[in-house]
């Protein structure tokens, strides 16, 4: 079994401690020297390309001023300070922990759902179903948000359907109002991601020791109860994997912000990332203030991440 | 939707008492109702991309005889052609170059690790946690300073090397039996041949599992183009799509038209490697 | 085995070759490109522009190509679309990174965020104010929007000039004509909107939810504006914006204001009949013209003044734009052209006039006869002739460099208070949110 993740990333297989601690020989110390050369190409371009500009956005969120004039904020935290008084920020930080919150269980939880009733062996016309719940995961961000756009339109397709279907009398306007606006923006989510994750849901139930499900049969188990005691525990580094992931894409979504609902109404659907973008490039421009915000996204997607690993890391 | 008699492989099945057959029953029909969500805003975007903007705002769902017009006034003020160029042009150089690097790396650091080269792999693993809006600023300014604003490394350099891919890389790496490695060596083989000639071909579902995600994520993006592409000869499909709600007036036909052509790349590539997809993330050698 | 890595191998190279020979191409392309490095042999001849409606702002430009290409037939120019939503970000990023080298040699800028942007980045900016350019002909208020300490940055294109649109014949079936809503107070218009929606079950208008457009323009016709002459945020306490948010409200909630989500689904509520009429700047005249099946059921009036305030007006803007020579330019050629058509030729104009709906600033082009002909689609009337009449008219607005932010703010707390918030309060966080920009 070698599902990866950041958890089973810490322990190395058995098989390889031995030779690290031996004194070198000069094939090994060559050998070393390959590896090195293997690796370097993508920790440069992960250091230049992440790292470097993160340590750049550091200084520059120490600094204040519009335009190109900038200059050392007095205090330094200036920019951190000026944050606390920022209701919008709190306003797209609230938007964003809200999709997180909602979103993110509802989709894994459908996804395992999906990935177990499409990995039954017995199930007839399996390639049509995983066709069809995969293929939202091939649609470009944009243009999906483009189409939930139109579909959600006060004349569209929805609410169509559900004046025909005589669910309500009056077109609701979707996008227009903050509580109907933020579903659409969750149920977007849903389409598209879905299916994206039960893919990683399938590759790790082939995992799975079929013979520890005969056993919990043995002893008498139902479905259910087999899905929860043996199937979801062997999937557990797999399910921390996509938590990690989708908590990541979520805080960070921007697309679906700026293309679907454009923010609206009165800013009660917008994006950490979405505002970020506004305040640095739409607004009067202020990078040092955009680049505190962006310390702030890094610092929550941080804290996040080590609050997963840590409940994953758990063993039972 | 039934479930009622099956392939003479599996005899148990056809003697399934009434409660699990109806539990089959709700399955199907359960399936039926997402496998139908998931498809419907599909077939509405494939529909609409041959109605007239008053058919698409009626919500039709039959399909038109509007396409070529869409097509027309889709191509008369918008530049497709270029977009779909630069499009692929910027996704297959990320794929292939991401799909280059990151195996190298991910097989570098399972094959000659060493306590220095895991710390190592703990770092990068810590830039999985950095949001891109935060590195955003900094690199475009890096990129100007290098002048490349509206070149194609602007926008494939910073995605050809991520920690996720070399992660699978190293995982694929780990269940590559190590024996074919030292009989390569007792054989002379050279290191980077090893990699090449034996680790390359058998770890196929793995690549294409990679190109899949890679490409994919390459040919969406939107926020990082759309930064550094400033000429707007450079710019790409969704960064083309977006643009066209920013109009007077909204085609919606040729708009649906032009969201479908974006989608179509991907939907396909999706399809071809969907297979060696699962596969790959399953890590399981044949 | 092998077959699939000689593939990876050639997938490789070949990109690799696409790659570098796109980029070497590119450079080409910029070396190519006038907006470069002027000084080569053809270069001389280009100028590159940024605008973003093929219908109005490209259109207009095309045709001024024509006009300068009759003495000069060499000159072309190289129009590329950019939406003003995507344009004001890569000005930015432009500016931030000090890559002038990208810039157009001339773009389009809405004259509500000119202050904005020659504020914060002279750099991108080239001083017109001595280049020859007959800005005087212009009307004062219009090219103050493009003038910083005294330097002239922008040739005003379209007139914001702001038209009370109606169809005559859905007014006509509630027993109205024009004349009953010209020089008419809001709450009459109110009045007479009611009697419309119950006769034919049309609202009389359209807007986006949470766009403040409409109050922006009502705010204006009182003499009011969001920013005092120093520039500080006047949204608390401005009776005349409380007036007008009341009367949005009121017209929201009898249902003869109908706020719809976008821009295309207001445009639609235009052209398929939705609503009775408009107001908005003199351009929208352009999209109204797009229904065809309308031709003659619409005419323009002034609009409806805010009886609350003293020294209401009948006359506003919305929306506006100018042309921008870049630091990049050939100055010389841009500024000759534009001298000679956007600020110099009555044939231009009279060109454009009819086919875009695309009223001129430029005072001269207003004696042009074509501006006092009758225009089919408006029943006859000739409404250019009566647009420049209601420009005269328009009070100044004080823009500033947060124009933007002031707008946003404003945006969000209308839609509090239509969601049950105190409208003192929501206008208080409005100032506050502009004024933290500010900070």
């Amino acid at each position: 079994m070698s599902t990866m993740t950041p958890a089973t990333m810490l322990k190395r297989p058995e098989r390889n401690k031995g030779g690290a601690k031996r004194q070198l020989s000069p094939a090994a110390k060559r050998r070393s020297l390959t590896g090195w050369a293997f690796l370097i190409p993508a920790a440069v371009l992960i250091g230049v390309m992440m790292f470097w500009p993160m340590f750049q956005a550091l200084i520059l969120s120490f600094q204040t001023g519009r335009g190109t004039n900038l200059d050392w904020a007095d205090p330094l935290l200036f920019n951190y300070d000026r944050m606390l008084d920022d209701d919008v920020f709190r306003l797209t930080m609230t938007n964003t922990l809200l999709y997180l919150v909602i979103q993110v269980p509802i989709m894994l939880i459908s996804a395992l759902v999906l990935a177990n009733i499409l990995n039954n062996p017995r199930l007839r016309w399996k390639s049509f179903w995983r066709t069809a719940i995969f293929v939202p995961a091939a649609i470009s961000l944009v243009s999906y948000s483009l189409v939930f756009r139109t579909i959600f339109a006060t004349d569209g397709l929805v609410n169509d359907f559900l004046l025909w279907v005589g669910f309500i009398d009056l077109p609701i306007n979707w996008l227009g109002e903050t509580g109907t606006a933020r579903l659409v923006i969750i149920l977007g989510l849903l389409w598209r991601w879905t299916g994206f994750n039960v893919i990683f849901y399938l590759a790790a139930l082939q995992n799975i020791d079929p013979t520890t499900l005969e056993a919990a049969k043995m002893d008498g188990a139902g479905p259910i109860r087999t899905f929860f005691s043996v199937t979801i525990p062997q999937m557990k580094p797999m399910i921390l994997l996509t938590v990690i992931m989708s908590t990541n894409g979520t805080i960070q979504m921007f697309d679906e912000s700026y293309n679907l609902t454009r923010g609206g109404p009165a800013n009660t659907t917008m994006t950490m990332s979405h505002y970020l973008y506004e305040v640095s490039f739409q607004n009067n421009p202020n990078f040092g203030y955009g680049a505190a915000l962006s310390y702030v996204i890094l610092i929550i997607v941080a804290v996040l991440a080590a609050i997963q690993m840590k409940v994953g890391d758990k063993r039972d | 939707m039934t479930d009622v008699t099956t392939t003479s492989a599996r005899p148990k099945a056809g003697e399934k008492p009434l409660g699990a057959r109806l539990r089959s029953a709700g399955k199907y029909v359960f399936l039926s109702i997402v496998a139908l969500l998931s498809i419907g805003p599909l077939y509405f975007m494939v529909v609409s991309a041959t109605n007239t903007t008053q058919d698409v705002l009626a919500s039709s769902m039959l399909p038109g005889s509007n396409l070529i017009a869409n097509w027309q006034s889709l191509t008369e003020f918008q530049d497709v052609g270029s977009a779909m160029y630069h499009s692929t042009l910027n996704a297959v150089a990320t794929t292939v170059l991401a799909l280059v690097v990151c195996s190298i790396a991910g097989y570098g650091f399972e094959v000659y690790h060493s306590p220095n080269k895991d710390r190592l792999m703990w770092v990068l693993m810590l830039a999985m946690m950095i949001p891109f809006a935060a590195t955003m600023i900094p690199l475009f300014q890096l990129f100007a300073d290098f002048g490349l604003i509206n070149s194609t490394w602007a926008v494939v350099l910073p995605a050809i090397s991520t920690p996720l891919l070399i992660l699978l890389f190293r995982q694929s790496a780990r269940s590559f039996p190590h024996e074919i490695i030292e009989a390569a060596r007792i054989d002379g083989l050279k290191e980077v041949s090893i990699f090449f000639r034996m680790f390359v071909p058998t770890m196929k579902p793995t690549y294409a599992a990679a190109a899949v995600i890679t490409f994919m994520t390459a040919w969406n993006n939107f926020l990082w183009p759309k930064v550094i592409l400033v000429n707007p000869d450079y710019q790409t499909m969704p960064m083309l799509i977006s643009n066209f709600t920013g109009g007077y007036v909204v085609d919606y036909g040729a708009l649906m038209l032009a969201v479908l052509i974006t989608s179509l790349p991907t939907i396909i590539i999706f399809f071809v490697l969907q297979r060696s997809f699962v596969a790959g993330f399953t890590g399981v050698v044949k | 085995m092998t077959k699939f890595r000689t593939g990876m191998t050639m997938a490789a190279a070949a990109t690799l070759a696409i790659t570098l020979s796109a980029c070497s191409s590119s450079d080409g392309g910029d070396s190519a490109d006038p907006s470069g490095d002027t000084g080569g042999g053809e270069g001389g001849n280009t100028l590159t522009v940024w605008a973003w409606d093929p219908a109005f702002n490209i259109y207009a430009m095309e045709e001024a190509e024509k006009v300068y290409q009759q003495e000069h037939p060499d000159f072309t120019l190289d129009i590329q679309e950019v939406t003003w939503e995507d344009l004001q970000p890569r000005l930015t990023t432009l500016a931030q990174s000090q890559e002038f080298g990208e810039l157009p040699d001339i773009f389009l800028m809405q004259n509500n965020a000119f202050q904005k942007n020659a504020i914060n980045y002279p750099d991108l900016f080239t001083d017109i104010t001595d280049l020859g350019i007959g800005l005087e002909e212009f009307p004062e208020g219009v090219v103050a929007y493009s003038t910083v300490d005294g330097a002239n940055y922008g040739v005003p294109f379209d007139s914001g000039t702001a038209i009370n649109a109606l169809r005559t014949d859905i007014i006509g079936e509630a027993g109205y004509t024009v004349d009953d809503f010209t020089d008419v107070t809001w709450s009459e218009f109110i009045a007479m909107g009611e009697e419309v929606l119950a006769a034919t079950g049309t609202p009389m208008l359209s807007g986006i939810a949470g766009e403040p457009d409409t109050i922006l323009m009502m705010l204006q016709s009182a003499g009011q504006s969001m920013f005092d002459a120093e520039g500080n945020p006047t949204i608390t306490d401005n009776a005349a914006l409380d007036a007008s948010i009341e009367v949005y409200n009121e017209m929201v909630d009898k249902g003869i204001y109908l706020e719809v989500n976008s821009w295309d689904e207001y445009i639609g509520t235009i052209v398929n009949g939705g609503v009775a009429g408009t107001i908005n700047g003199v351009w929208i005249s352009g999209s109204i013209q797009t229904a065809e099946d309308q031709a003659g059921n619409w005419a323009v009036t002034n609009l409806p003044a805010i009886e609350a305030v003293d020294g209401a007006t009948h006359f506003s803007a919305n929306g506006g734009s100018s042309w921008a020579i870049s630091s990049n330019a050939d100055v010389e050629l841009a500024a000759d052209f534009l001298a000679t058509t956007f600020a110099g030729s009555t044939e231009f104009y009279d060109t454009i006039l009819p086919s875009a709906g695309a009223v001129a600033n430029w005072i001269p082009a207003g004696d042009s006869d074509v501006y006092n002909q009758p225009v089919d689609f408006f029943g006859g009337q000739p409404i250019y002739a009566d647009v420049i009449s209601f420009g005269a008219g328009v009070p100044a607005n004080n823009t500033g460099a947060y124009y933007y932010e002031a707008r946003d703010a404003v945006g969000v707390a209308i839609t509090q208070i239509k969601g049950g918030t105190d409208p003192a309060a929501a206008l208080d966080e409005a100032q506050a949110t502009v004024e933290f920009a500010m900070s």
